[in-house]
């Protein structure tokens, strides 16, 4: 009995509605009559794969155009034109040349849009973003010389199932930095998916095809197979902005695509529709849904805002609940004591005073305990420069005293003691905050300029 | 070499099952003083075709209530403002003009936020939604664009048609399980199914199975060039139609 799913004819899928059962195109050839000669047929391969839209050279024919390389094997071709692997002879090195489809030098501006955007290109020199060597033109060939990448690409190991949750959270992260990069670049991707995701032998993430689509966007329809192919990019891993047209595709349509993948690679299925949050479909951390979701928002205005965040948020996720805090958490803890310290200080050396002594006036003592007793109560995010705000708590106390003995009124003696300490302390948490967040910037650029 | 349609203005009662009773030119004819003939025309053309075009408008609006609303709307405007009376270059054929004033109103529809009229008060067409909903699965296997989506909804919503009218002629001569038998013949032979089996299930030889699928297949391409045919001016256009509808499934 026939495959119900497979036209006996074509091989191609046979849609569950198809006319009266029976596969549509081939209903549509057998309507023609005559000679079948004037129709293609139909390609029965993975739907899934992108269409080039040219038959790309075989190695021999491409050879004549780069008479400095030693062109290896073509390696694929997609819309966006073909890659072949290659040798560079007197560096003795592997290299990718993607060829780009001929069509494409119809357009007259072409040629300096390929040029400025190659030269924007070069200018990603990042470890997960696949390298540019060389770009021109051969002929009527566009081509771009890159670094070849030994290894897989994401969509050859999502297809092929069994890539861990694990993997793919230390996948994304090197995603993002790339992005990012080119994002401080000004320079949009625009087409991220798994094909053009490739990991190398050892792990390392490497980002391809930057900014192809922008540059293949203008192509005139007629040049195509179809007048209706108005749009660039594979559509699932659009951003719902970029798929109507709109003009305001920015920066944020790579994260949503990173979402597409990212959901993709946790669950092995594709976003559409109403679809289950991760968690739901496979074990990973709730935490998750959160990330990927957001992600994925209709609204660009709703999703992270800039893709280093999504990297932060996954990282955060690696570690455990119950793991030590870093560095400047552990600080705190030693200025734990420290505050402690301050806070009985504060509270016995005036009692011990007024048991004592009973004197009078105990003004300028409580000027000085009352900062103490604030600090040793302050919250350990504006705990950490204690010593700052405890010496400018000090001198301003005594400055006060000095004041008052002055002046010599009650009143001036409480003036002279709580007013500086309370602005002292306001003083101390507006620094505190101030360095907390210098001190992470400064780590994270230290982290980005180590991983170099 | 192309059948001409016998008349260009069928009248009503050629085929009295069928529901697309116009044709294409009768509308661009009427042009801006639209008729209650070229007005019925371009209602049968809509009701006919509406199924395509929800298809579109799913693949680009997320929300089912909002795709369903905004298809709606964009019929009662098509079929109050008469958009046939500007001049486009699609108006040759109907799929590509029906197509173009979709994105047109899409486009107008995305400025004006909220703005999701029914159509106001006049009648719409009658738009199945549900059943479009269950039967055809709106998510596309994989890269399709919305446009392809289109196309290739329109040639099996054709083909729909085409196939119901041939069942239904066979079954007017009696000879519903010939025509269940031999339909899949139509698309010539393949590993499927031999002639012979389809023979002995007929109770005849299969020299006569042949012949029969041979006169199907003649009447299949009469009917589909026929129905082809409603959706635009010029008849010869019809291969060139039947080609870009293929075009759409080998992408």
């Amino acid at each position: 009995m026939v495959d119900n799913r497979v036209c006996p004819k074509c091989g191609g899928e046979l849609p569950q509605d198809a006319p009266a059962g029976i596969c549509p195109p081939c209903l549509l050839k057998a309507g023609l009559g005559g000679s079948d000669a004037s129709l293609p047929q139909r390609r029965a391969d993975d739907e899934n794969s992108s269409r080039p839209a040219f038959v790309p050279p075989t190695p021999e024919q491409l050879a004549p155009h780069f008479p400095h390389l030693e062109i290896l094997e073509l390696l694929g071709s997609g819309g966006m034109g073909a890659v072949y692997k290659a040798r560079q002879p007197n560096l003795d090195r592997l290299v990718a040349i993607k060829v780009l489809p001929p069509e494409v030098g119809a357009d007259a501006s072409f040629s300096e849009r390929f040029t400025r955007e190659a030269r924007a290109l070069a200018r990603l020199n990042h470890q997960n973003i696949v390298a540019v060597h060389e770009f021109g033109r051969a002929d009527d060939l566009y081509y771009f010389v890159m670094e070849y990448v030994d290894g897989t690409s994401l969509r050859q190991l999502v297809d092929a199932g069994g890539l861990q949750p694990a993997e793919a959270l230390s996948i994304v992260p090197q995603i993002c930095d790339a992005l990012q990069f080119a994002h401080d670049e000004g320079i949009v991707h625009r087409d991220v998916k798994p094909d053009n995701i490739l990991l190398d032998g050892k792990g390392r993430v490497k980002v391809a095809d930057f900014g192809l689509a922008k540059l293949l966007d203008r192509v005139p329809a007629d040049v195509r197979l179809t007048a209706t192919h108005q749009v660039i990019g594979t559509p699932h891993y659009m951003a719902p902005e970029q798929m109507q047209g709109s003009s305001e595709v920015d920066h944020r349509a790579d994260i949503y695509s990173l979402g597409v993948v990212f959901y993709e690679m946790l669950t092995g299925q594709l976003p559409i529709g109403r679809f289950a949050p991760p968690s739901k479909k496979v074990e990973v951390d709730v935490r998750l849904d959160e990330v990927v979701l957001r992600s994925l928002h209709c609204e660009p205005d709703r999703r992270y805002q800039h893709i280093s965040d999504v990297g932060s948020a996954v990282k955060s996720l690696d570690r455990p609940s119950d793991v030590p805090l870093p560095e400047e958490m552990q600080l705190g803890q030693s200025t734990l004591w420290f505050r402690a310290i301050l806070l009985i200080m504060g509270t016995t050396i005036p009692l011990v005073w007024f048991v004592m002594w009973w004197a009078d006036p105990a003004w300028p003592l409580l000027g000085f305990c009352l900062p103490l007793i604030f600090l040793g109560a302050a919250t350990e995010d504006n705990g950490t420069p204690v010593v700052w705000t405890a010496a400018i708590l000090c001198f301003l106390c005594l400055i006060g005293s000095i004041a008052v003995a002055v002046w010599q009124t009650e009143e001036a003696w409480a003036l002279g003691a709580l007013l500086p300490a309370f602005f002292a302390w306001c003083f101390g948490c507006a620094i505190g905050e101030n360095e907390k967040k210098t001190r992470r910037r400064e780590r994270a650029r230290q982290e980005r300029a180590a991983r170099r | 070499m192309v059948r001409m349609p016998r008349d260009r203005h069928r009248p009503a009662g050629a085929d009295a099952a069928r529901f697309t009773t116009t044709h294409w030119s009768v509308v661009l004819e009427a042009g801006a003083r639209s008729s209650a003939d070229s007005q019925r025309a371009l209602e049968s053309l809509c009701a006919a075709y509406w199924s395509p075009l929800y298809a579109y408008v799913r693949r680009r609006v997320s929300d089912v209530h909002d795709a369903q609303d905004l298809t709606q709307a964009f019929f009662a405007e098509l079929l109050q403002k008469n958009y046939v009376g500007s001049a486009t270059p699609e108006r040759g054929r109907f799929r590509a003009f029906l197509l173009t004033a979709l994105k047109h109103f899409l486009s107008k529809q995305w400025d004006k936020a909220k703005a999701k009229k029914r159509g106001g008060g006049r009648p719409t067409i009658p738009l199945d939604f549900a059943s479009a909903d269950s039967r055809c699965p709106i998510e596309p296997a994989g890269g399709l664009t919305p446009e392809e989506l289109y196309d290739r909804r329109w040639a099996q919503t054709l083909l729909d048609q085409v196939m119901a009218r041939l069942e239904r002629q066979f079954a007017n001569d009696g000879k519903q399980v010939q025509f269940e038998r031999l339909k899949l013949f139509i698309i010539g032979q393949h590993e499927g199914a031999t002639y012979a089996e389809a023979a002995e299930a007929l109770g005849t030889t299969a020299a006569a199975a042949k012949m029969a699928v041979h006169r199907m297949r003649r009447r299949y391409r009469r009917l589909l060039r026929e129905e082809v045919s409603q959706t635009l001016v010029d008849p010869s256009d019809a291969d060139d139609e039947i080609r870009d509808l293929f075009a759409a499934f080998s992408r």
